[in-house]
């Protein structure tokens, strides 16, 4: 019978119980196998030696080196596969909890995946160079204005004649080109396009040091007059407006209705948008005449330089300094005053934005130190339920090192695991916000990862993990073994609370700092918005439009167009009031000195500066920029001229202005322009700035040089609409007025006034709205971890409670008592975070605005919300510790 | 020391079960292996210590197992087969040389 040929059943229920499961298979099959040849033979004998078999097997089961990580060191055992061993346990066992790993994984990404996003921005913009060649040598010269007539302004842009001085004198640069932006009208593709090139002088390209990807640049003698009808294009413009033809050397472009022959097209990394004279669609050669060389009052070009190699930024400075002085003393009249000085390329493209840089990336590294913090408390949590776990293998002999090495490793895995999200996180986020980032910091279109990235998210990783998981490894490896090991044991409460304590009390105090920032940040963005620009924004349409001057030659012609194109665009329905102007509030614009009758011009040093803006009718009116006293410009005046009133103040004080007389010497000497009326003062530069002194003139010369020399170009004006209705929606029916007066003319920027006033507060948009996801996470994650660590408090001392209860302790002396227990930590947390924001706030003291960085009502408001936030926390373990019955915990 | 490059050492009887495994070929899994050391070396071990040795060799990758089929002779079980890796050769090649050059000359000392 086969029946007798089974191995006792007993002994092979044992063996079931008794051996691994991933050898019982084997090991049972074997036996049987065996057991069956043996029972041929003699099935008692057979039977006698399965026994003998089962029990040894029971005694000492087959051990496998991967199931029993903690044992003691097996000989041959080396430290790679202890490490490999630790790895690939603790995968098995996050594997069996998987919702603890993906939360602590989540957290790790956030916090890591922000690091990666604000450290990316902060290595491409800070970190790497320039995309020039030798980047590091380039350099912009500016001169420096006389401080009595321009106070507070630290660099002005240069003149032509001291710049060929400045050329022909200077011995710290390889080379230095001047350069400066003109507006052409582009013509012969259908429709006009208005487009700005940089017209840049001999060396310009030599200095930048990029060739160009066909073709050539220009040669020395195309800066020149006769010789500068050449152009060289953009890699994105010669795809747009060529579709990339390759045979464009001898094709032309026609601006300003003359013929530019194409050169060469620059590669496009030369494209950066990171610098003016780098992000445009074409270059022509500035090709100045001698009269225009000459030119030493008026500063309107830039200057761009290559320092010789080993001299230092404030060496050549030294020597610009020097030659300024000798042209001071050569030329009074025109230069007192004015100095030089030289800035890195770098520095002025990069320097606004990396305080505001450096401040996210401290905010986010709080975050992540707070995201830290609240995973230390989730592995205390889970320390405490692996305590017997942990108990067993230290009764089985592993060391406290191998413990503490076995639940780091685990914290390493989560952390690399939450640091190949974080820089997924930070790559998709990027991509998602390049457009976005594209107008609030320079250089977002260079914005990649790079290996420098790459290595950052790999060491803040290690970084976190460590820092999250060396402190509940230490504790767990300190576990008492018999309370461990005992059923039921009653001390879990003990476990780490103090530790746990004291990350709440870190996480507190971080998140108020946080809190801290964000909340001025906003505060200054409030500000802001509420500073009176002088005007008002809302309901106002304005669009940029080019005037040819080669087509509307004499000043008569172009203000009877622009007057005829204001009548027209009255005329749309909708729209209450048009008018025009050459450069709009809050963007900058002209500055000039300003003479009045019967004084004698003085040396520029001492002859005040005005803002001087040129408007058409109509202006004030579509603004709504008060006229104080006197009138508004008409349609008939000529060379007259409205003031504001700081500009009233500064020039004649306390006595009347209307009807007196004016010249501005930059524009000409001998034109005088009477006051008519004082109106309102306008923010012209920045909201954020004291108001400037404005004076609007209204005339019918021909006010730029162009015009005035004959040369052609184009004339750009912004026109201003005061609409009854949204004012967008006027949009298309004035620029088909516009059209109406001239079909040639390019109209551009069509946007509101309160788009242009969103755009100067673009920077603190950015800042403040970052900041405000970070402390939002540093709430949301210090609320959980008050939580977690509260409701584990309460659990742990149910049995205290319960007794409490049953001695007659009510209700709200329970509840009482966890909120205390749970507040004193957020407490303690709030003072300290206090008092490192106060600290702190030295670090955005120059990124605020109307509040100081230690203003106590924000501090109040920022300490009372989280100590809200805390309260709400703790409310759930009270209520949950006032219902605990008495009988059922004593009875446990 | 993360890394070794030295060929392994290896225990006597981690030498018997390695020798076991390289006669029995195709044939090596644990209760073969178990009668092959009894019937050669007398030592009638437990197949618990089979075990345990087989892991640990593999751990050191001197050995590589597979699963075969399951069998009726062993109420429907699958077998775990085990054979030597190159580096597995190579130390049991060192200790059969070790072995051989210490006993060179004492063949008649020992009988």
């Amino acid at each position: 019978m086969t029946a007798v040929l089974h191995p006792p059943r007993l002994a092979l229920r044992l063996l079931a119980r008794r051996l691994p499961a991933d050898w019982r298979e084997f090991v049972i099959g074997d036996l049987e196998e065996e057991f069956s040849v043996r029972a041929s033979a003699s099935v008692p004998a057979a039977r006698r030696w399965f026994w003998r078999q089962t029990l040894r097997c029971i005694l000492r089961p087959p051990r496998s080196a991967q199931a029993y990580p903690y044992s003691t060191f097996s000989p041959g055992d080396s430290s790679m596969r202890t490490l490999l061993g630790d790895i690939s346990y603790g995968l098995r066992v996050l594997r069996r909890s998987p919702s603890f790993a993906l939360a602590v994984i989540g957290v790790f990404a956030l916090g890591i995946g922000a690091n990666t996003a604000i450290f990316t921005i902060v290595d491409t913009v800070l970190l790497r160079p320039l995309p020039f060649n030798d980047s590091d040598r380039l350099v912009r010269l500016f001169h420096v204005p006389p401080q009595s007539t321009f106070p507070g302004m630290k660099t002005f842009s240069v003149s032509p004649a001291n710049f060929y001085d400045w050329q022909r004198q200077a011995h710290s640069f390889d080379a230095m080109a001047i350069y400066r932006f003109r507006e052409f009208a582009l013509t012969g593709s259908g429709s006009t396009e208005s487009i700005v090139a940089a017209a840049v002088g001999r060396g310009f390209f030599d200095i930048v040091g990029t060739r160009p990807a066909l073709g050539r640049t220009f040669l020395d003698e195309e800066d020149s007059p006769a010789r500068g009808h050449v152009v060289i294009l953009s890699d994105g413009f010669w795809k747009s407006h060529f579709g990339g033809a390759s045979d464009i050397a001898g094709r032309t472009l026609t601006l300003d209705g003359a013929a530019y022959d194409i050169v060469g097209v620059m590669p496009a990394s030369f494209s950066s948008r990171a610098w003016g004279a780098t992000a445009r669609d074409i270059w022509v050669p500035l090709a100045y005449t001698d009269a225009q060389k000459a030119v030493r009052d008026n500063h309107n070009d830039q200057v761009v330089a290559r320092l010789r190699p080993g001299v230092t930024i404030a060496q050549a400075d030294a020597e610009m300094q020097a030659i300024s002085r000798r042209l001071e003393a050569a030329y009074p009249q025109q230069n007192a005053g004015w100095g030089a000085t030289v800035i890195s390329l770098r520095e002025l493209i990069v320097g606004d934005i990396r305080l505001s840089l450096v401040m996210l990336l401290s905010a986010v590294a709080l975050v992540l130190l707070i995201a830290c913090a609240n995973v230390g408390n989730l592995l205390f949590a889970r320390a405490l339920a692996r305590r017997k776990e942990i108990a067993i293998r230290s009764a089985l002999g592993a060391a406290r090192s191998r413990v503490f090495r076995q639940l780091l490793a685990e914290t390493l895995l989560l952390a690399s695991a939450g640091g190949a999200l974080g820089l997924f996180l930070a790559h998709e986020g990027l991509a998602a916000g390049a457009t976005l980032l594209a107008d609030r910091i320079p250089r977002a279109d260079e914005l990649s990862i790079d290996w420098r990235v790459v290595l950052f998210v790999i060491g803040v990783s290690l970084l976190t993990g460590v820092l999250a998981g060396t402190l509940p490894a230490l504790r767990a490896g300190r576990t008492d073994l018999n309370e461990a090991l005992k059923e039921g044991g009653r001390h879990d409460s003990a476990v780490g609370v103090r530790t746990r304590r004291v990350l709440i009390v870190c996480e507190v105090a971080l998140s108020v700092v946080l809190l801290m920032g964000a909340a001025l940040m906003i505060r200054t963005l409030v500000n802001i918005r509420n500073v009176n620009p002088g005007f008002e924004p809302d309901g106002v349409l304005t669009m940029r439009v080019s005037v040819s001057t080669t087509r509307y030659h004499s000043g008569e012609q172009m203000y009877d167009l622009l007057d005829r194109t204001l009548a027209e665009l009255r005329a749309v329905p909708g729209v209450q009031a048009a008018g025009a102007i050459d450069d709009l509030p809050v963007t900058g614009g002209s500055v000039q000195p300003i003479v009045l009758e019967g004084h004698t011009e003085l040396l520029p040093k001492d002859q005040p500066t005005v803002n001087v803006r040129t408007i058409r009718p109509g202006y004030l009116a579509a603004m709504r920029v008060p006229v104080l006293r006197g009138r508004d410009i008409n349609d008939g005046d000529d060379d007259v001229m409205l003031v504001s009133q700081a500009t009233a103040k500064l020039l004649w004080g306390n006595e009347d202005p209307i009807g007196r007389r004016v010249s501005l010497p930059l524009e000409s000497k001998d034109t005088m322009l009477q006051v008519i009326g004082i109106v309102g003062d306008v923010k012209q530069s920045d909201l954020t700035e004291p108001v400037n002194p404005t004076v609007y003139q209204a005339t019918r010369r021909p006010v730029t040089e162009s015009i005035r020399e004959g040369s052609g170009g184009s004339y750009g004006l912004a026109l201003v609409l005061r609409s009854a209705v949204p004012p967008l929606s006027v949009a298309p029916a004035a620029v088909a007025a516009v059209h109406r007066v001239d079909a040639a003319m390019p109209v551009d920027d069509v946007k509101t006034m309160a788009t242009i006033l969103d755009e100067t507060t673009t920077a603190q948009r950015f800042s403040a709205a970052l900041l405000g996801v970070f402390a939002a996470v540093a709430l949301l994650l210090a609320s959980v971890g008050i939580y977690s660590v509260l409701s584990y408090i309460v659990r742990g001392r149910s049995r205290e409670i319960g007794i409490r209860t049953a001695l007659g302790a009510s209700t709200s002396a329970v509840v009482r008592m966890v909120i205390l227990e749970g507040m004193a930590p957020a407490a303690i947390g709030i003072a300290i975070g206090a008092g490192a924001a106060l600290l702190s706030g030295r670090l955005i003291e120059k990124l605020v605005f109307g509040v100081s960085a230690s203003d106590p009502l924000t501090l109040a408001m920022v300490t009372g919300s989280l100590a809200a936030v805390a309260l709400l926390a703790t409310l759930i373990p009270a209520y949950r510790a006032s219902r605990v019955d008495p009988i059922a915990v004593l009875r446990a | 020391m993360w890394f070794k490059s030295k060929t392994a050492v290896l225990g006597d009887f981690e030498q018997l079960v390695l020798f076991g495994v390289l006669r029995l070929g195709e044939d090596a899994y644990g209760a073969a292996i178990r009668q092959q050391i009894h019937a050669r070396s007398g030592r009638d071990v437990s197949i618990n210590a089979v075990y345990t040795t087989l892991d640990r060799l593999e751990g050191k990758r001197l050995l590589r197992s597979w699963t075969g089929d399951p069998t009726p002779q062993r109420g429907g079980r699958r077998r775990k087969h085990y054979a030597l890796t190159p580096p597995g050769i190579a130390a049991l090649r060192h200790a059969y040389h070790s072995v051989i050059s210490m006993a060179e000359g004492l063949e008649q000392r020992l009988k």
